[in-house]
């Protein structure tokens, strides 16, 4: 199980999360919704050992991964960031074998595991057609799943996701979060992601955690937590909620604005380089 | 679809029933395996042939003439009227280029690749120039010849030293560590420059000399330095060889995968950094073969980055053949094999420069 302790992380100068207790549930698609910079990609970062903490730990199975060696984290944990740099023309097949690192050495570099771990993880994100294509000529609905599919090859017990719909058109958000939940339910597994879209964080989480100024509001069952109120003290944004007629999902719908809404300006933050999408490092082509 | 494996279970690497990864070939030797590719694998072994063809057509060249025939019968010990041309006089030139040049190969490959910038050699970043430098200084204060070499490896690393600590901020990213050696590099120069002027002219004709990088004059014991440097550092360059493919992530990528990215890119810049200066020392500033030869190999096996043996076997092809045709362009006058490879490489250079900025556009 992962879980932060006192958890304090920031860049430079500036403190982003000052002190957060989290459990994330086993088993179970977690979701982090939040408005822009309020820490959810430098929670998800510092999780993922991206950053270190200033203070604070984050626990796997009650262990800190500070103290464990990076390559027996990265057998438990795997990670995919926001807009990963993909090599120049490196193919699917072996892009997804790049997930097989930690358990490689330089004398021994395949073995019958890796050969499965790929096959698997690439049919399971649906990836095994396009094996030899090179991953900078394909759309980026498919190379989201191609990176899915290396975090797969990991073969990990939890897997974390900073924003794996962004970029995408509606139809590849929906294919991609299928993917995640489907991937909680065949196989025990821990998936965490960061989503900005919060009617599909609540229909696809089985867990939700709302941040707001880097400080936890609110943690459960969308179903439970996910009410006018909250969204209001999260996003400071005036809205309905009603069951989702296909899904029964809490379904936040913004109420109307004639006149722009009054005296919120604390509640909504510029958005900061953090949570901004590094354009510079995004791979080209999309 | 197949179970995944347990976490926590010890991988299995000696399943002799363990298929390769598309388009690949296992290589085993012992508990090894390495999954090999076809094309590099043809690739060095045309480059082999093309390297012992130029190494016999060196040995065969010059006055007096040697047929190739009678160069394998002398190299194979049979006993010729030649053996003294052969191999005395040419032979330890001859594998001393094809040495320098592979060193040169493996460490502008390491450097290229740990910078993600082909322009990123040591001959750019500063290396080469400030083994220039200390050479230099001790050529021209009368300093013992054979403190030459020993000053010109010091002076490289410490160059080496310099460019990582300025450039160590942000964890040796690729972009500031090339700055920092271009602009390192300059400043090296323009000193070597003032060195040289100071200097008593005949020193400083030696220094212009060294700084261009000749061939002539030297032979086994120069080979033996840089072919012990490799025979040290093959353990650790079996490892780069595979440790490089993490080069092509980026750090976050890298990091999630287990790699620590930062040490390694001290590890591999710093091996690359010790061939170069190593070799330079010996060989003294041969141009654009650390440039050159990776890019032109990646170019050859079409990866995405540039391979290390074919990168090394090019460059002991290209050096061989630069020193051959500085031996004999204007016989009997000997050019520094510099001016060879500086010759290739510097239109090389224009053109990745162009098509970098096109690409860029």
């Amino acid at each position: 199980m992962l879980s932060t302790r006192d958890l304090v992380a920031g860049y430079d100068e500036r403190t982003v999360l000052d002190g957060l207790d989290l459990d994330l549930p086993t088993d179970a698609f977690t979701v982090i919704v939040g408005p822009n910079a309020c820490g959810k990609s430098t929670l998800l970062r510092a999780m993922a050992r991206l950053l270190t903490p200033r203070r604070g730990a984050v626990l796997l199975d009650g262990t800190a991964i500070r103290d464990l060696p990076t390559r027996d984290v990265a057998r438990r944990l795997g990670v995919l960031p926001q807009s990963p740099l993909v090599p120049e023309g490196i193919t699917v097949a072996d892009l997804v074998g790049r997930g097989r690192q930690p358990y490689q050495r330089w004398w021994r570099q395949w073995s019958t595991e890796d050969g499965r771990a790929v096959d698997t993880a690439m049919a399971r994100a649906d990836v095994a057609g396009l094996a030899d294509r090179p991953v900078d000529s394909l759309s980026g609905g498919q190379r989201q799943r191609v990176w899915i599919a290396m975090a797969l090859a990991q073969d990990t017990e939890a897997l974390l996701l900073d924003e794996p719909t962004t970029f995408l058109d509606l139809a590849h958000q929906v294919e991609v979060l299928d993917l995640l939940r489907s991937l909680r339910a065949e196989r025990g597994r821990t998936v965490v992601a960061v989503l900005h879209d919060l009617n599909q964080a609540a229909r696809y989480a089985d867990h939700l955690v709302a941040m707001r100024a880097g400080r936890l509001v609110a943690a459960g069952p969308p179903r439970e937590i996910l009410t006018a109120d909250m969204v209001r003290e999260v996003f400071g944004l005036d809205c309905v909620v009603v069951p989702c007629p296909v899904s029964g999902a809490p379904l936040v719908i913004p109420a109307l604005t004639e006149t722009p809404p009054a005296a919120t300006p604390a509640a909504r933050p510029t958005t900061d380089d953090a949570e901004s999408p590094r354009v510079g490092t995004y791979p080209k082509g999309l | 679809m197949t179970a995944l494996r347990p976490a926590g279970a010890p991988p299995t690497g000696d399943d002799p029933r363990t298929t390769a990864p598309a388009g690949r070939t296992l290589l085993r030797v012992g508990p090894a395996v390495v999954p090999l590719r076809r094309r590099p694998v043809l690739v060095a072994a045309v480059l082999l042939g093309l390297l012992a063809g130029a190494v016999v057509l060196s040995l065969s060249l010059g006055r007096p003439y040697v047929a190739p025939l009678d160069v394998l019968r002398a190299l194979s010990g049979a006993g010729t009227p030649y053996d003294l041309v052969v191999l005395e006089l040419r032979l330890p030139r001859a594998v001393l280029a094809a040495l320098a040049g592979a060193a040169f190969g493996v460490a502008g490959t390491l450097i290229q690749s740990v910078a993600r910038n082909p322009l990123a050699s040591p001959d750019v970043i500063g290396v080469t120039q400030g083994a220039g430098l200390a050479a230099t200084v001790a050529l021209t204060t009368g300093a013992a010849a054979v403190l030459v070499a020993p000053a010109a490896l010091l002076g490289g690393l410490l160059a080496a030293a310099l460019v990582f600590a300025l450039g160590a901020r942000h964890g040796l990213a690729a972009q500031r560590f090339v700055l920092a050696g271009v602009a390192l590099a300059f400043a090296f120069r323009a000193s070597t420059e003032v060195v040289m002027l100071a200097a008593d002219p005949i020193d400083g004709l030696r220094a212009q000399l060294w700084l261009i990088g000749t061939l002539a004059g030297k032979g086994w014991s120069e080979a033996a330095w840089i072919g012990a440097t490799l025979a040290v550092l093959l353990p650790v360059l079996a490892w780069a060889g595979w440790a490089l493919r993490s080069t092509t992530l980026d750090d976050d990528t890298a990091r999630g995968v287990g790699v620590r990215p930062v040490a390694r890119r001290i590890g591999l810049a710093g091996t690359g950094v010790l061939v170069a200066a190593m070799a330079t020392a010996q060989v003294g500033a041969v141009d654009f073969v650390a440039l050159v030869a990776p890019q032109v190999a990646r170019r050859l096996v079409r990866a995405e980055r540039p391979p290390l043996v074919c990168a090394a076997l090019l460059g002991a092809l290209l050096l061989v053949l630069a020193d051959l045709a500085a031996r004999r362009l204007l016989a009997p006058t000997q050019l520094p094999a510099g001016v060879l490879t500086a010759a290739i490489g510097g239109p090389y250079l224009m053109v990745l420069l162009l098509r970098g900025r096109r690409r860029a556009r």
